[in-house]
C-alpha cells in the first residue's frame, strides 16, 4: 500500500515524502484501535458464557469446585488455603531450604561488592601514585620504550586513533575566531593533508559579520570532486565568535577540546609520531610555554622564552630532539602571531628559516601576507 | 435583576449630576467623538508615526493617530497607552490649561471590561452598550483616536512602552472609531509570555480563541512582528533569486486529475466534471525548464488534503518553489538554493532585528544560527551520528520525525548550526522521478534541508530522460497511463535539472523558533478550520 501511495504522489515531491512518513507515524494509531477492538471482543465473549439467571450446581463433580476454565480470567487465582500445608508447620528445615534464586542473588551481590572493593583499592593505589610519583612508580620502562616513528601513518592508524565511524566521514570541527587565526592548526592541517585524504571545508558562522578573504581561502581552492565518504578525514574550520579555539569531534563520547595548544596536541597525535615520556613531556612543556608566555604573555616573558629557545636551538636544530615536532610548530606560529619576527636571537632566526622552508609553514606564511 | 437595574439608574443619575457643570467645561472643544469620516475634507494636519516619537521631537506639538491600548485614571490625571502596530507611547491627560476634569473623565474610561467577565456580568453589560451616548463612558480600549499633544522627555524610562524616553502631554483628543466595550480577548493576555510555573495564574489566550478572533489577535505586537518578518522572507526570496537570474513564474492551481495522481488532493467541481487543487507546482516548474527558462521560481498557494492535525501541517500553505537547469552536477542547484536561504537569513538578521526581538519577548528562543557556505552532510554520516547516539535504523530507512529532531540536535551540538543540508538519501525512500546515484544504485541525487531539526525543503535531481523515467515509474508500480503527460514533456529534449519546494509558514515558524505553524499563517487552514 505504501508503494501505491508513493506512486500516486508523483507530481509533488514534498507531499510524497510527507505522506510516506505519515504512514509510519499512523501505524501506532492503527494498532491502538486494533487493541481496543480485541478488548471489546473479549468482553463480548464472556457474555454468552455467563447467562444471567442460569446458575450451575453449587456442588458439582466429585472433589472439585467450579471448574477453573469457567472462572473469569480477569481475576487472580489463589491456591486453596487448606490444601498442602507444605512449608507451614515445619520451620526447622528453614536454613537448608532457602530459595535458590535468592541464593543466586545473594552470591551475585557478594561478587559485585567484591569487585567494587577491588576497584576501590585500584583507584586508591593509583591516586597514591599520582600524589607521590617517586614513591613506588618505576618510570624506567616508559622512558626506555623509545621508538622513533617518522611522520607517516595509514588509514588503519586513523581508525585506531579515532575509532571506527560506521564507514562515514570522520569530521573534525574546529571553531576559531577570525581575529586570532590559530596558525598552528593550519600548519597541522597541511601536515595532515600530506598523510591522509582530507576533506577540508571553511565555513563562516552567523555570529561573525565578516571574515577576511584570505582566511576564507586558507585551505586553498577546494576541488570537491569526490563524494564525502571517500575521504579519510574531514577538517571543518568554522570562523566563529569564540574566545578561544574549540574543537569538536565525537560529541557523544568526547567533550570539546579548548585552546589552540590542546587542539594542536590532538591533531599532532593523528600524525602517528610516537615519543617516549621524556620527549613527550618536553614537547608538552614547549607547547605550553609557546602558547601562554610567547603568544599571550607580557613582553618580559616573551623575551625570556626567546632567550631559552635560543639556548635550546644552539645545541640542536629543532627544539626537541632531531626532528620536527609539535613544539616547533606551535612556537613558530606563536612568534608569527606576535609579529616580532625580526627581533629574535640568531639561533631562533636560523631555526625559523628552516621551518619556513617546509611547505606547510610556507603556506601559512603566504596567508599572513 | 431589579436590584441591578436600580443600581444602574442610580449610577446614571450620578453621572448626569456630574455632567451638570458641563457649562463651565472650558475644554469642551478639545475632546469628543468626531463624526464618521466620509472623506468630507482634506485637512493639512500631519500625523506623526508613534515609532518616530523620540527624544529628538521633544517639546514639539504633534498629532498622532493610534489605538488606545490601555487607559488608567489616577486622580486628576489619566494615563493612556497609545499603540500603533508594534510601537506604543504613553500619553498623559492632566487637568490643567488644556484639559478639564470632564476631559480627563472622557479619556479615563472606568473600563468595566478590565474586570474579569463572568456569566453574571452579562446582563448589565448589554445595558451598558445600549446607553445613549458612548462619550459618557469614555473611550473604550482598542478605539482609534487622534491626539494632539506635546512631546516631553521623561526623567525615568517608561518600562511598558516601546518609546521609553518620551511621553505625550495631551491637548486634544478625538475619537475616530469607537471599539465595543467588550473585547473577545485582551491584548495584554495575548502577548503574555507563557511562563512554565503559571505561578501568578494570569490569563493567557488559547489558540482557538486567537484564531477565531484573528483580527484582534493580529493586532498584538507579536503577530505584527511575525507577519512583517514573513513578508520579509518573501521579499528576500524574490530579491535574491532575481539577482541570481531566476524568472518568477505563475502556475495554475486548478488542474486536471490526470496529472496529480490523487492520494491527497482536493477535488473541486469544474463545470460538468471535476478538477483538483494543485499539490505542488512541480510539473509546471519542470515544463518551464523544458521550455528553456533555465532558472524559475514561484510563490503561490499549495493544497494538501491530508487529514493530519500536527503542529506543522496545513491544508493550504504558501510554497516557495525553485527549479533550475544545471550543467553537470546537481550540487550546482543545491549550492544555489542553500545560498538563497543563507541570504534570506542574513537579510532577516539585518533588516528585521526589531521584529525578531519583539517576538522573542513573548516566545523566547535562541537566535537562529547558520553557516556560510551551508553545511552539507551525507545520509551515511547522519546515520553514523544517529547510531552513535543509539538509534537503530537500517541503511535504507527514511528518517522518522523523532530521528530528524535528534539529528538536528546532534548537528547543532557539533557544528552549531540550525540550518543544514542532508544529501544522498536512499533511493528507496524517494519518489520515482528522483535521479538515482550513478555510483551507488541504492542512493539517489536527492536532498532535504532542515531548520532547527525540522525538514523545510525536500528536493532532488529529476529524471529528465523519458526512457529512465518510464523504467523508474514501472519499478514503483505506477500506472503509466496516468503519468503519460508528465513523461511526454521530456520527449523533445530536456536539460538536466533539479529543484525543491519550501513552505513559507514553516520557514517563518522555525526561524523564530515558534511551536505551531498556525502562528505564522495569517488565516490558517487545517482539517478542522475553514474560517475566518
Amino acid at each position: 500500500m505504501g508503494e501505491e501511495e508513493r506512486g500516486c504522489g508523483w507530481a509533488g515531491h514534498v507531499p510524497l515524502l510527507q505522506s510516506a512518513r505519515r504512514g509510519v507515524r499512523g501505524l501506532p494509531r492503527v494498532s491502538q484501535s486494533g487493541g481496543r477492538a480485541t478488548g471489546r471482543r473479549v468482553r463480548g465473549l464472556f457474555a454468552p458464557q455467563m447467562p444471567m439467571y442460569k446458575v450451575r450446581p453449587f456442588q458439582g463433580g466429585p472433589g472439585s469446585a467450579v471448574p477453573p476454565e469457567h472462572l473469569p480470567t480477569c481475576m487472580y487465582r489463589l491456591g486453596s488455603v487448606h490444601r498442602e500445608p507444605k512449608a507451614g508447620p515445619s520451620p526447622p528445615a528453614e536454613q537448608d531450604e532457602v530459595d535458590p534464586s535468592l541464593q543466586a542473588l545473594e552470591s551475585r551481590q557478594e561478587e559485585i561488592l567484591k569487585r567494587l572493593y577491588e576497584l576501590k583499592a585500584a583507584v586508591d593505589s593509583l591516586s597514591k601514585m599520582i600524589q607521590t610519583p617517586d614513591a613506588d612508580f618505576d618510570a624506567t620502562n616508559i622512558i626506555q620504550a623509545d621508538e622513533h616513528v617518522p611522520l607517516t601513518a595509514s588509514s588503519a592508524d586513523l581508525d585506531n586513533l579515532l575509532g571506527k565511524d560506521y564507514s562515514a566521514l570522520k569530521d573534525i570541527v574546529i571553531n576559531a575566531n577570525p581575529s586570532h587565526p590559530p596558525l598552528s592548526l593550519l600548519v597541522l592541517h597541511s601536515l595532515l593533508c600530506e598523510s591522509y585524504k582530507v576533506l577540508s571545508a571553511v565555513h563562516t558562522h552567523s555570529s561573525v559579520k565578516s571574515v577576511p578573504e584570505n582566511l576564507l581561502k586558507c585551505f586553498g581552492d577546494q576541488a570537491k570532486k569526490q563524494s564525502r565518504h571517500e575521504y579519510q578525514l574531514g577538517f571543518t574550520l568554522i570562523w566563529k565568535d569564540v574566545s578561544k579555539p574549540q574543537m569538536k569531534f565525537r560529541i557523544q563520547t568526547m567533550c570539546p577540546i579548548e585552546g589552540e595548544g590542546n587542539i594542536a596536541r590532538f591533531l599532532f597525535s593523528l600524525l602517528g609520531q610516537k615519543h617516549n615520556a621524556v620527549t613527550a613531556t618536553l614537547i608538552d612543556s614547549w607547547v605550553d610555554t609557546a602558547i601562554f608566555q610567547l603568544q599571550d604573555g607580557s613582553s618580559k616573558e616573551k623575551a625570556a622564552v626567546l632567550r631559552s629557545m635560543n639556548a635550546a636551538l644552539g645545541k640542536a636544530s629543532w627544539l626537541v630532539g632531531n626532528e620536527l615536532t609539535l613544539a616547533d610548530i606551535v612556537a613558530w606560529c606563536a612568534i608569527q602571531t606576535t609579529g616580532s619576527t625580526n627581533s629574535v636571537p640568531s639561533n631562533v632566526q636560523n631555526w625559523m628559516k628552516s621551518c619556513e622552508n617546509l611547505a606547510p609553514f610556507n603556506s601559512v606564511l603566504k596567508l599572513l601576507k | 435583576m431589579p436590584g441591578v437595574a436600580a443600581r444602574k439608574n442610580q449610577e446614571r443619575k450620578r453621572e448626569n449630576a456630574m455632567e451638570q457643570p458641563a457649562a463651565d467645561d472650558y475644554a469642551k472643544e478639545r475632546y469628543g467623538v468626531l463624526p464618521l469620516i466620509q472623506s468630507q475634507d482634506k485637512p493639512d494636519r500631519v500625523l506623526v508615526r508613534v515609532k518616530d516619537l523620540t527624544g529628538e521631537k521633544a517639546d514639539e506639538v504633534v498629532w498622532v493617530r493610534g489605538r488606545v491600548h490601555t487607559s488608567r485614571a489616577k486622580g486628576k490625571q489619566c494615563f493612556l497607552v497609545l499603540r500603533q502596530q508594534q510601537f506604543n507611547v504613553q500619553a498623559l491627560v492632566a487637568v490643567g490649561d488644556h484639559a478639564s476634569k470632564q476631559m480627563v473623565k472622557f479619556a479615563a474610561k472606568e473600563s468595566p471590561q478590565q474586570k474579569p467577565i463572568s456569566q453574571d456580568d452579562q446582563s448589565p453589560w448589554n445595558e451598558l452598550i445600549l446607553l445613549p451616548s458612548p462619550c459618557f463612558h469614555g473611550i473604550n480600549k482598542e478605539s482609534i483616536v487622534d491626539i494632539e499633544g506635546v512631546v516631553r522627555k521623561v526623567p525615568h524610562k517608561i518600562g511598558g512602552c516601546t518609546q521609553q524616553d518620551v511621553e505625550l502631554h495631551v491637548q486634544r483628543i478625538y475619537v475616530i472609531s469607537l471599539a465595543e466595550p467588550r473585547l473577545p480577548l485582551q491584548l495584554d493576555d495575548a502577548i503574555r509570555p507563557e511562563v512554565d510555573g503559571e505561578e501568578e495564574g494570569r490569563a493567557t489566550v488559547n489558540q482557538d480563541t486567537r484564531l477565531d478572533n484573528r483580527v484582534i489577535d493580529l493586532r498584538t505586537c507579536t503577530s505584527q512582528a511575525v507577519f512583517r518578518l514573513q513578508s520579509g522572507i518573501c521579499q528576500l526570496f524574490r530579491e535574491t533569486l532575481i539577482q541570481k537570474g531566476f524568472v518568477e513564474i505563475q502556475t495554475p492551481k486548478i488542474i486536471s486529475a490526470a496529472s496529480e495522481g490523487g492520494a491527497n488532493v482536493f477535488t473541486v467541481s469544474y463545470f460538468k466534471s471535476n478538477a483538483y487543487l494543485a499539490q505542488s507546482p512541480q510539473l509546471y516548474k519542470q515544463m518551464c525548464i523544458c521550455a528553456d527558462f533555465d532558472k524559475v521560481f514561484c510563490i503561490g498557494p499549495v493544497f494538501r488534503a491530508e487529514d493530519s492535525n500536527t503542529h506543522r501541517h496545513l491544508t493550504e500553505f504558501v510554497g516557495l518553489d525553485i527549479e533550475m537547469a544545471f550543467n553537470y552536477h546537481y550540487h550546482e542547484v543545491v549550492d544555489e538554493i542553500a545560498d538563497t536561504m543563507v541570504q534570506i537569513f542574513k537579510g532577516l538578521q539585518e533588516r528585521f532585528q526589531t521584529e525578531i526581538q519583539t517576538v522573542s519577548k513573548q516566545f523566547p528562543c535562541e537566535p537562529f544560527k547558520f553557516l556560510e557556505p551551508t553545511l552539507r552532510l551525507e545520509f551515511p554520516e547522519a546515520l553514523a551520528m544517529l547510531r552513535e547516539a543509539g538509534v537503530e535504523m537500517g541503511d535504507e530507512d527514511d528518517l522518522s520525525t523523532p530521528s530528524e529532531k535528534l539529528l538536528g540536535r546532534l548537528v547543532k551540538e557539533k557544528y552549531d548550526t540550525d540550518f543544514y543540508i542532508l544529501d544522498k538519501y536512499p533511493l528507496a525512500v524517494r519518489p520515482f522521478y528522483t535521479m538515482p546515484d550513478p555510483k551507488n544504485p541504492k542512493t539517489s541525487n536527492s536532498y532535504d534541508m532542515f531548520m532547527r531539526g525540522e525538514e523545510i525543503l525536500s528536493g532532488a535531481q529529476r529524471v529528465h530522460d523519458p526512457q529512465l523515467l518510464t523504467e523508474r515509474a514501472m519499478h514503483h508500480g505506477i500506472d503509466l497511463e496516468k503519468i503519460k503527460a508528465y513523461i511526454d514533456s521530456f520527449r523533445f529534449g530536456a536539460p538536466p535539472h533539479a529543484g525543491g519546494g519550501i513552505g513559507l509558514e514553516r520557514v517563518t515558524m522555525l526561524y523564530l523558533g515558534l511551536s505551531n505553524v498556525r502562528q505564522t499563517s495569517m488565516f490558517p487552514r487545517d482539517p478542522k478550520r475553514l474560517t475566518p
